[in-house]
């Protein structure tokens, strides 16, 4: 083969994968190619991904090109050398004849194949897939940053502890870790920013987004009974979010319905649930939502008019008013459900 | 942190006894090298036999970790220290306290009693020298009073033990 003929491949390698091929070298050929499975066109239904490096030496193709990951998702050590093996053996197979555009496709097609979450939930340790066909499926989900994959009950319940910490903290003016705040910027525990979390597995940071579409599925499931452990709400995170100013437009459509006909109005209830919204914590035994409490059918209301004020004006004394108003009304409507969520939780044992 | 101060004296959450049943079965399939787990019938308190790395500064000495988890782990960290007498390290404390940014600030709930043992063992094992830390007496005192290494102000300053 001539220089003039492999030149002429990696022109062929470039038409074909555009812009997810690097060419680093055109001869001898090197490359890196960012390699999709073919299903992915849906992104929600893509759960690896990975960049390989093409490397041959000047005795190209009669010495078959070095292969190697360069990086990966959603691939565990085992599942990597799996498919590093397989392409490099499709290249020996190969040798002697230009084989770059083959040993692309071919990676492509093994981690087609591959696109599948593996393994346990990191945070409940069970697996994403019961294979034993016995234990209930549970729906799962993605960090569209890194790839990692839990079960929604698990990484909810994680998302709202870490910001009932963070809650936690400010209320009772921990100041434990005040001084190491400068340190922290880096974003290793507790991210600075509230519309970010870390990704408990790999600290990859992700966007609370990512996780709305989640909670808004395990809110439709009402597992709210399950979050026993929520003691707080989500105070901070996301309230400068688009999602909360949508929140709050709503609530304030309401109020003024309310007005117009002088009564009151109970949300409804195919709208409950909109993003930004959290599970709902049990009611605080303290102070400003005592009453809220007491009232019964009157919560929504309450919590219309809570929210309404803490927008429009100042939030003085109540202003944790709101967050409580909100959930105790969520907790009346679901109170009837008969707790679907926990029941799989503990079916799993 | 409201309940990181008393780790062990709340029963476990139904969701933390499910995952540690869950971790403590993996463990006995596949348990981290150089580690031993002292069998009891209390799932909250875990005791487990370290055996220093070969080739270390630790090599063939024996200490024991004791693990207490609390109501909600694994969203909380475990209580993690070690029963005196505690290997020297720099950053061990003669009462056992352990200064392992992962066991307080920066846990994170993927974590597993398997996992800290591997970087416990990979802080014991990359240690240069067996000493205490040098404000070792000041902070030992201070917990005289049976105070948790969790509600300690940990200051993580040295990345490379």
């Amino acid at each position: 083969m001539t220089e003039e003929e492999v030149a002429m491949e990696m022109e062929a390698v470039e038409a074909v994968y555009g812009e997810e091929c690097v060419i680093l070298d055109s001869y001898p050929p090197h490359l890196h190619l960012h390699i999709m499975p073919r299903t992915a066109e849906i992104s929600s239904q893509q759960f690896v991904e990975a960049v390989v490096s093409i490397q041959a030496g000047s005795k190209y193709p009669d010495e078959p090109p070095r292969i190697s990951l360069i990086e990966s998702k959603g691939l565990d050590a085992q599942r990597q050398k799996h498919l590093m093996d397989i392409v490099q053996a499709k290249a020996s197979q190969l040798s002697s004849s230009l084989m770059l555009v083959e040993l692309c496709e071919e990676a492509v097609e093994r981690l087609t194949i591959m696109n599948h979450p593996d393994g346990d939930c990191p945070l409940c340790l069970y697996p994403l897939f019961p294979e034993d066909g016995e234990s209930k499926q549970m729906p799962f989900m993605k960090l569209m940053s890194c790839f990692h994959c839990f079960h929604c009950e698990c990484i909810i319940r994680w998302w709202n502890w870490i910001h009932t910490q963070k809650e936690a903290d400010s209320k009772s003016g921990d100041t434990k870790h005040m001084y190491r705040e400068t340190s922290d910027q880096e974003g290793n525990s507790g991210s600075v920013d509230k519309s970010m979390g870390n990704c408990p597995v790999c600290r990859k940071v992700f966007h609370a987004v990512d996780i709305e579409h989640v909670l808004d599925l395990v809110g439709a499931q009402s597992s709210q009974q399950d979050s026993g452990l929520v003691q707080g709400e989500d105070k901070d995170p996301l309230l400068q979010s688009d999602s909360e100013k949508i929140r709050r437009e709503w609530f304030e459509a309401i109020l003024r319905t309310q007005e117009e006909k002088g009564g009151l109005v109970q949300p409804k209830k195919n709208i409950s649930v909109v993003p930004g919204m959290y599970l709902p914590p049990p009611p605080p035994a303290s102070s400003s939502s005592g009453q809220t409490q007491e009232q019964g059918e009157v919560e929504p209301k309450e919590a219309e008019s809570e929210t309404n004020s803490s927008s429009s004006t100042n939030r003085r004394g109540r202003g944790r008013g709101r967050g409580w108003g909100h959930n105790v009304n969520r907790r009346k409507q679901n109170s009837q459900d008969p707790r679907k969520p926990t029941m799989q939780w503990v079916q799993r044992s | 942190m409201t309940s990181s101060s008393s780790p062990s004296r709340k029963a476990l959450s139904k969701i933390a006894c499910n995952r540690l049943q869950k971790e403590l079965s993996e463990w006995q399939v596949n348990p981290p090298t150089g580690f031993k787990h002292k069998v009891t019938d209390n799932l909250q308190k875990w005791v487990i036999e370290v055996i220093g790395a070969p080739g270390t500064l630790y090599a063939n000495e024996t200490y024991q970790l004791q693990v207490d988890f609390p109501e909600h782990y694994p969203m909380e960290a475990p209580q993690v220290i070690f029963i005196p007498p505690a290997p020297l390290h720099p950053h061990i404390y003669s009462n056992g306290h352990i200064c392992l940014d992962i066991l307080y600030d920066s846990w994170s709930p993927a974590m597993t009693v398997s996992s800290v043992c591997i970087s416990l063992l990979s802080m014991l094992s990359s240690s240069p020298t067996k000493q205490r830390p040098t404000d070792n007496d000041r902070y030992v005192k201070k917990c005289k009073n049976g105070r948790s290494p969790k509600e300690t102000r940990w200051w993580f300053h040295d990345d490379k033990v």
